[in-house]
């Protein structure tokens, strides 16, 4: 019998021997699997400057001999961990940061008590994040803060750059930043006005439970779970898949509570009323149109976006009033575009590009 | 060695690959109709009513067996937290005066770096 094109009969051998190891390789492993932790993430040297409810700020120490004058603040996406961004050593975009001379604080979430449902959106915008900032300010010294936003922190930092337009956010930086929440089709039909009953939602569970936002996370890409088991079963032999497999399956089941008037303002304002793009939006009785931003910005988001698909975030350049304003458009995913081997190959080194002339 | 075309793993790979795609597709096609939007939310309404009922079921149970509810539970945390809350806050001063005795009279952070980092020029960047 003749074999098929293209197969050389001379390395089956060579293949089943290959195999055979794997598979014993995926035994042993997978015992080591379930009988070890994973690797420690977000471990970066930081000091805690504030903690209040759900409100936490982090100074990571510098880790070069000379500093731009102006310091980062990065504001994390209210549902999920900050430690995405400082996965593991040569992982870690903060540490990138930090070795690139940048003064880096961050803004992180923890999951709202029950007694903070009442936490509204203008807790968010008109107190925690000013109040970061001031803190910033005085820690460093500086009155110009460069503010970075993931995802939902992104839309927090772009309220907060519309409300307070005259200073001191020097530099705006958002990674796959929503603003036209139409275009979110499956969150959008999910949260429909005629069969979403938001109140009911609110009122009976006070905050809204973690399990509730990753089912609507999933729900984006039902059969990837599954199938992201099958390739670490397949990979489980190898150490880096698996180390890479962990920290972001940690961090992607990290998923934290929102608060219930929070959340109740991001479904009506936002994904019925989609005021943000409309510039209609108010937060605590205060306009807050992003055609106020006036400073230098950078939107970079991703070509695979399963989360903030690239139409509801391709009007944010357009609509901010800035005149120094880049968007940046990178191969990746919703994550992979900030964190992992591809961001540190894309976007980190475009990031310092841009951020180091506008940080002196 | 096979080419990719009779490589039985990469063909499982490849398969798996479209498998996800189908699937994910064919199911997002079908999450976004106002249909399943009406069942979804229909049947959140209906577990969130039930959960609520639960659990106040549940707390009159515990009580009756002087066990202690989730409220209690959650109110034991909230101590907790408070403490560690507390514990950060001490931290921080602490942080804060070790700062300030580094730095001379009405400066700042010079326990630090200068800030004085310049970009590198167009040539330099790597």
């Amino acid at each position: 019998m003749n074999a098929p094109a293209g197969l050389d009969l001379t390395s089956i051998p060579e293949r089943i021997q290959s195999e055979v190891q794997r598979a014993i390789q995926r035994s042993i492993k997978g015992v080591e699997y379930f009988a070890s932790s994973g690797p420690s993430l977000g471990s970066t040297p930081k000091d805690i400057l504030a903690v209040r409810g759900t409100m936490n700020l982090y100074h990571y120490r510098p880790m070069a001999d000379e500093i731009y004058r102006v310091p980062i603040l990065i504001v994390m996406a209210t549902t999920n961990r900050g430690y995405i961004l400082d996965l593991v050593p040569g992982q870690s975009f903060i540490e990138f940061l930090l070795k690139r001379g940048y003064d880096v604080y961050m803004l992180d979430w923890t999951a709202p008590k029950p007694e903070e449902k009442h936490l509204g959106m203008e807790d968010y915008v008109l107190d925690f994040i000013p109040d970061c900032v001031r803190r910033v300010q005085q820690d460093s010294g500086e009155t110009d803060v460069t503010v970075i936003g993931y995802c939902f922190g992104g839309v927090l930092s772009l309220l907060y750059g519309s409300i307070f337009n005259d200073g001191p956010m020097k530099n705006l930086i958002c990674f796959t930043t929503p603003i036209d929440f139409r275009e979110m089709k499956l969150f959008s039909n999910f949260s429909d006005r005629r069969y979403f009953d938001v109140d009911r939602l609110v009122d009976s569970v006070g905050n809204v439970p973690p399990e509730m936002i990753l089912s609507s996370f999933e729900m984006l890409r039902p059969a990837s779970r599954a199938v992201g088991q099958v390739h670490l079963w397949e990979n489980i032999w190898n150490d880096e898949y698996v180390k890479a497999y962990r920290m972001m399956d940690r961090w992607g089941t990290d998923t934290l509570p929102l608060a219930g008037e929070y959340f109740r303002t991001t479904t009506k304002d936002l994904m019925w009323d989609n005021k943000l793009y409309n510039g209609t939006m108010t937060v605590g009785g205060r306009a807050a149109d992003i055609a106020d931003i006036k400073v230098p910005i950078l939107h970079a988001v991703a070509e695979h976006d399963h989360i903030v698909p690239y139409d509801a975030a391709r009007h944010l350049i357009a609509k901010v009033g800035s005149s120094d304003k880049e968007e940046v458009m990178l191969k990746g995913g919703h994550v992979s575009v900030v964190a992992g081997a591809n961001a540190i190959k894309r976007l980190w080194p475009k990031l310092d590009n841009w951020l180091g002339k506008r940080s002196t | 060695m096979a080419d990719k075309g009779n490589d039985p793993a990469a063909m499982w790979q490849s398969m798996i690959g479209e498998m996800e795609k189908g699937f994910n597709s064919f199911a997002n096609q079908a999450m976004a109709s106002p249909e399943f939007s009406k069942v979804m939310n229909q049947a959140g309404g209906v577990t969130a009513g039930a959960q609520k009922q639960l659990g106040e079921m549940m707390e009159k149970y515990l009580v009756s067996m002087n066990l202690p509810s989730r409220e209690q539970m959650v109110s034991m945390a909230e101590r907790i937290q408070g403490i560690e809350g507390q514990l950060n806050e001490i931290k921080a001063m602490l942080h804060q005066i070790h700062h300030n005795s580094l730095a001379p009279e009405g400066g700042h952070g010079t326990s630090r770096p200068p800030r004085t980092k310049r970009p590198p020029s167009e040539g330099e960047q790597k």
